[in-house]
């Protein structure tokens, strides 16, 4: 709080109820903070250890925790949880959730059964903030939403990078908005709601007066504002599935960042990673997929894509498409095109395509977590939704084949007079997409939410001469309170992930071989048969992980020379997937050996678990 | 151990070359060719440490316009050699249009390095002698990468030469958590991984055929062979019940680029993320520092085609106005190439998604060709050959062609004969088949002429890589100190400096045209015909001292920009590109 620049609460009104007082997070942390906070952990116990997976652009350590009581199963060979929090570097709440929730599971082991399982039998991997550069923006002396990492990005493409980024012109040390008046405006001042703007309805009769900027000067004279901030690359917009290709904030290609290759390459590395959580800007946690495994509709605010609205055509400056004679008449048609015939395709396989969807027999799974994930937490609602593009949780889904979220990691701020069931009516409505953008209803249950709340997060509208816009008036949402709910909710809220992390836990598929019998034919014949069982409740792989070739099947072997098998299974017996919640399957092997000997029989499930159980051949009839 | 051989090898062909160091105008040409300063052979294939040495000898030969440099190290620790050609006398790499050229990223297509090296090898030896040689020199970088997967060349030359299309990093092909267990085995040890068949008389499905005892034919439905085949030669080396179930690598390293990646179910062997793979990466790092590279080649094998993308069918075509630049040089391709087809990736071969040249032509707008080297049809080189393929009775038709060509052109060397063997698991087997070099690879003899076709059909592409020139400035008094001042700019090649699809996916920087001088720049505009009055289509752009052009300069286009200034003195107009090169001219206002 001694920075200043923590979020400013007027008021403790939390929307969960309040927590016992606890060594939690009071604040927002810096890199350094993140550092110390996590060593403290990793010092005070044997079951956290602490290690880097990478590092940043700038050099800043990319944290990893592995929780895991010592003893047991090697670490690789057990159903791993993987926590990232803080891709988005705006997100700095992910990072204080995910070392809150590091310090629940500590503090619970050997107290919560649920938590002393999931460390006995399975390793958490939490990357507390992948985005350590993007996240340093919140203790800067002005401070934006940054989203983005340090890569000098030229955002605008006109050869020059990062060269005109948003100005504190009033000196608030908070970049928010400009409203310019503007006959040619699209937008108008909010008829229900002063503070707030919508896009003009011709239509409706309406007329636009406005136009909306970001904060700032027109830095290189290009006629735009703000147009080329410092940074970047959005992490979270830099995975695979659903990469939004050409789009500068979605880095240059996938997974083109030190930052997201770290992860990747950490993944790929630990194939026992068998469900993984995010926190970020988008949520499937609250609402899961529907039915047909379509995600919620996105919830943005109108504001500052009202501000983005002002850099609309900025990249059809310069495109010239006459002019000059000569060359092949490119523009008043030319010699015939030698291109492809459409539907001469020799590939039968061309036509397939990535999912886009989750399964249908995936969908259950993801509900039964949301069910879970808000009766822990207490979370029926979220703010802010993003439609999520390069996400990487997923990549976690549906290329790396686990059930994998992300959530917001708060509740939807609600104001007093919507408490009760109309405004949980209200908000559920709202978390389940609510209405489109235009009128901004988010905007506005978000800005009397938080106020309600007792945070301080809009800046009034402020007349201020602008040097070459004329007189404007500088306002907005203050940055990071959107996104990152006031420090005195952390330490609870950071509990919440901790118990959903333990429930989550105790889903993971946990397979073992669960019953052996051998019977003997006489002449050296023997039958022998194991039985496999998933105590877990998620599959040993999820349906889309079968179809994404992403999760090897579960593989028993029995080790016996392949020649004395005369029937059965095979030496090395597969299945696909075998649901959890006490499924089961059997092998059997009709083999050649002596009485007395002891065959082993070796269980691998890349994500449940392996074991290993003798039997011995028993004695001839 | 390297460094000496090389040495060596300098010593003697210097020694031998001696009389080529003579003065060039003292060796006119009396009936015959002029000595080669290096002579180099080209009928043999050349593993990587070959590679490096031939390319090591060529920077010290003609080290005015070749350095040598290593892209990175495979995966398997090879430097992954790139020669990089420019004449500093005539301006430094960055200023000039790069051609980029490399080969073999699929182990077993090797051919390409070798054409890779001839094309230095010829630009350096003609560079005296030929004026568009040395003119294309001159105005050009070329970068050429002979290998892109040493590792899985020397594996192909210098192994058995089975399954070594893929790169070396150990990947699971089996799901059994461990990696590249289980390989195929020479178990003979003469080299080459058979086909095995088995003798069961009344049992089988195959028979040996009546038109040659080595070909194998399936039985007929109705009645019974005497053999059947059980697959190539190896063992259970991991003793899990499988055979060559999981062998080196398994995955296409030219899947692996970043345009249009999919995961491993919808394009097998791509890989967990683009440019995962230490060579795919190395080159892209390389490139991304290369924004003048305009042109690219990826040479392949086989079948005889100039590809050009998209690799898959989804996205629709490339813009028009990349089309016909693709058409023009495409079609005058199979003019220098005979036998060789140019088609679109998707139709022509099959789809590729993450491919080497969809990601330097979408995500680098670099104009992008992949070479399909050599088409078996070369061998049926007559219209009787060809004639007499078709008849059945023939000794040339169907699958006893490839004997034939083999037994008359190779001397039989190509085909392992059918031996007895007594297989650990099979039993008592016989084993034999086709050699690595037999099918993709052309047969030494028509190398020559495959790598100069090929080269030429690269240069040809690098030469219409942009140019850009200025005409003569005009200036005219509009009254007081108010001129007009008009320069004609232009591409004088057939490739755009800017794409359309480079413009789309904005990722190559605009072209920049801007003044310099003590002027204020009242307005710009581009004139739409220099021989007709009327007004100039207005630039409307915030800084007209720094206009930016997005779509680029067109190709074999000239352009007349038109700038109304008030000042005195000079003013000095530029036009920068990336891939066509910087161009100013200076106008006094008089």
């Amino acid at each position: 709080m001694q920075r200043g620049r923590s979020l400013r609460p007027l008021a403790l009104t939390l929307i969960l109820a309040a927590a016992p007082a606890q060594a939690g997070a009071q604040s927002y942390w810096s890199h350094d903070e993140l550092g110390d906070q996590l060593r403290s952990l990793a010092n005070a116990s044997d079951r956290a250890t602490l290690t880097e997976i990478g590092s940043s652009m700038e050099g800043r350590e990319i944290w990893m925790v592995t929780v895991a009581a010592p003893g047991g199963a090697p670490l690789e060979s057990r159903p791993g949880l993987l926590v990232v929090g803080n891709l988005e570097g705006d997100h700095l709440l992910g990072s204080t959730l995910a070392v809150e929730a590091i310090r629940y599971l500590l503090a619970q082991d050997g107290q919560d059964e649920e938590v002393t399982r999931l460390l006995a039998e399975s390793v958490v991997y939490v990357v507390p903030r992948l985005n350590t550069d993007g996240a340093e923006a919140f203790f800067a002396a002005t401070r934006w939403d940054r989203t983005a990492n340090a890569r000098p990005v030229d955002d605008d493409n006109d050869g020059r990078t990062d060269e005109d980024g948003p100005d504190d012109l009033n000196g608030d040390g908070a970049i928010t908005l400009m409203r310019v008046r503007d006959p040619a405006g699209a937008f108008m001042v909010h008829p229900d709601a002063p503070r707030l703007m919508k896009r003009a309805d011709a239509a409706a009769g309406e007329t636009g007066s406005y136009t909306l900027y970001w904060e700032g000067r027109d830095d290189d004279g290009d006629g735009f504002y703000n147009e080329d901030p410092p940074g970047g690359v959005d992490l979270n917009r830099n995975f695979q599935h659903a990469y939004p290709y050409w789009e500068a904030d979605a880095g240059v290609h996938m997974v083109s960042e030190p930052e997201s290759r770290a992860l990747m390459d950490f993944v790929i590395a630990h194939g026992n990673i068998a469900a993984i959580v995010t926190y970020g800007h988008t949520d499937n946690l609250v609402t899961p997929p529907d039915a047909r495994g379509a995600l919620s509709e996105a919830r943005a605010l109108d504001l500052p894509a009202f501000a983005a609205a002002s850099l609309e055509g900025i990249h059809d400056v310069g495109v010239f498409r006459s002019g000059g004679g000569g060359g092949f008449g490119f523009f008043g048609g030319g010699p015939r095109l030698r291109g492809a015939q459409p539907g001469r395709d020799n590939d039968p396989n061309a036509g397939r395509r990535p999912s886009t969807t989750v399964h249908r027999n995936d969908v259950d799974y993801f509900a039964t977590v949301s069910e879970a994930y808000r009766e822990v937490t207490g979370i029926e609602s979220v703010g802010i939704h993003r439609a999520p593009q390069g996400a990487f949780f997923d990549y976690g889904y549906f290329q790396f084949g686990v059930p994998s979220f992300s959530t917001t990691g708060w509740g939807m701020p609600s104001a007093p007079a919507e408490e009760g069931e109309a405004g949980q009516a209200r908000a559920a409505a709202g978390a389940r997409g609510g209405r489109g953008s235009g009128s901004g209803p988010l905007d506005l249950q978000l800005l009397e939410g938080l106020e309600a709340s007792g945070v301080e997060a809009f800046l009034d509208w402020t007349p201020y001469p602008h040097p070459t816009l004329g007189e404007v008036e500088i306002g907005g949402f203050l940055p990071y309170v959107t996104t990152n709910p006031a420090p005195e909710m952390l330490a609870t809220l950071g509990e919440g992930q901790g118990r959903f992390l333990a429930r989550l836990g105790g889903m993971l598929p946990r397979i073992r071989i669960v019953e052996t019998d051998v019977t003997a034919h006489g002449g050296g014949v023997f039958t022998v048969e194991a039985t496999i069982e998933n105590a877990g409740y998620f599959p040993s792989a999820l349906q889309h992980g079968v179809v994404a070739r992403a999760v090897d099947p579960v593989l028993v072997q029995i080790q016996v020379d392949p020649e004395d098998i005369i029937t059965g299974d095979d030496k090395s017996a597969t299945v696909q997937r075998l649901e959890g919640s006490g499924t089961r399957h059997s092998f059997a092997w009709v083999i050649r050996g002596s009485a007395g000997d002891r065959v082993e029989i070796r269980l691998r499930s890349e994500k449940g678990g392996h074991d290993t159980v003798t039997v011995r051949l028993g004695g001839d009839r | 151990m390297k460094q000496n051989i090389t040495t060596l090898a300098v010593v003697t062909i210097l020694t031998l070359a001696g009389p080529a160091l003579a003065p060039a105008a003292a060796q006119q040409e009396r009936g015959s060719d002029p000595e080669h300063t290096l002579p180099l052979t080209w009928d043999r294939w050349l593993d990587h440490d070959e590679i490096g040495e031939r390319m090591q000898l060529m920077a010290e030969t003609w080290p005015e316009f070749l350095s040598l440099q290593s892209l990175g190290q495979s995966y398997g620790g090879r430097e992954m050699w790139l020669m990089t050609i420019n004449n500093p006398a005539t301006g430094s790499e960055l200023e000039k249009a790069g051609m980029f050229i490399e080969a073999n990223v699929h182990g077993n297509e090797i051919q390409g390095a070798e054409v890779v090296l001839y094309t230095i090898w010829y630009l350096m030896e003609n560079y005296d002698r030929i004026p568009d040689v040395r003119r294309m020199v001159d105005e050009r970088v070329f970068y050429l990468l002979p290998s892109v997967n040493p590792d899985g060349r020397d594996y192909f030359l210098d192994g058995t030469g089975s399954g070594a299309r893929t790169g070396h990093v150990p990947v699971d092909s089996d799901g059994d958590g461990l990696f590249d267990e289980d390989g195929p085995d020479d178990l003979n040890g003469n080299g080459v991984i058979e086909q095995i068949r088995k003798y069961v008389p009344g049992e089988g499905d195959f028979r040996i055929s009546h038109d040659d005892p080595r070909i194998m034919e399936p039985v007929p439905p109705g009645e019974v062979g005497d053999w059947v085949l059980l697959g190539s030669e190896g063992l259970d080396n991991d003793g899990d019940g499988r055979v060559n179930e999981d062998p080196v690598g398994g995955y296409d390293p030219n899947r692996n680029y970043g345009s249009d990646w999919q995961p491993n179910y919808i394009q097998g062997g791509s890989m967990d993320y683009p440019f995962q793979l230490p060579e795919a990466r190395a080159i892209n790092d390389f490139m991304m520092t290369r924004p003048n590279i305009a042109g690219f080649q990826s040479f392949h094998n086989t079948g005889g085609m100039i590809l050009r993308g998209p690799g898959m069918a989804w996205y629709g075509d490339y813009p028009a106005a990349d089309i016909r630049v693709y058409d023009e040089l495409g079609e005058n391709g199979e003019r220098i190439l005979p036998y060789y087809n140019y088609y679109v990736i998707w139709q022509g071969l099959y789809t590729v998604h993450g491919g080497s040249i969809d990601w330097t032509n979408d995500g680098l707008g670099v104009v992008s060709f992949s070479n399909e080297l050599w088409n078996g049809g070369q061998y049926f080189n007559s219209p009787l050959l060809q004639e007499q393929q078709q008849d059945p009775d023939s000794p040339i038709s169907g699958q006893r062609s490839r004997f034939f060509f083999d037994d008359f052109l190779e001397f039989g060397d190509q085909y392992v004969e059918w031996a007895p063997f007594d297989h650990p698991v099979y039993g008592a087997v016989e084993m034999g088949g086709w050699k690595k070099l037999s099918g993709r690879v052309n047969p030494r003899f028509l190398s020559i002429e495959l790598f100069h076709r090929n080269m030429a059909f690269t240069l040809y592409h690098a030469d219409q890589m942009p140019l850009m020139t200025m005409g003569e400035a005009s200036v005219e008094r509009v009254g007081g100190d108010v001129w007009r001042v008009r320069v004609p700019i232009r591409n004088e090649r057939l490739i755009p400096t800017v794409t359309a699809r480079a413009r789309e996916n904005r990722i190559v920087r605009p072209d920049i045209l801007s003044v310099e001088g003590n002027v204020e720049i009242i307005t710009a505009g581009w004139v739409d015909d220099v021989h007709r009055p009327g007004p100039t289509q207005r630039i409307d752009q915030a800084e007209l001292d720094r206009i930016l052009i997005r779509s680029g300069a067109p190709g074999r286009t000239t352009r007349v920009i038109e700038y109304l200034v008030r000042g005195s003195g000079s003013l000095t107009v530029e036009y920068d590109s990336q891939k066509g090169g910087t161009v100013s001219t200076t106008v006094r206002l008089r």
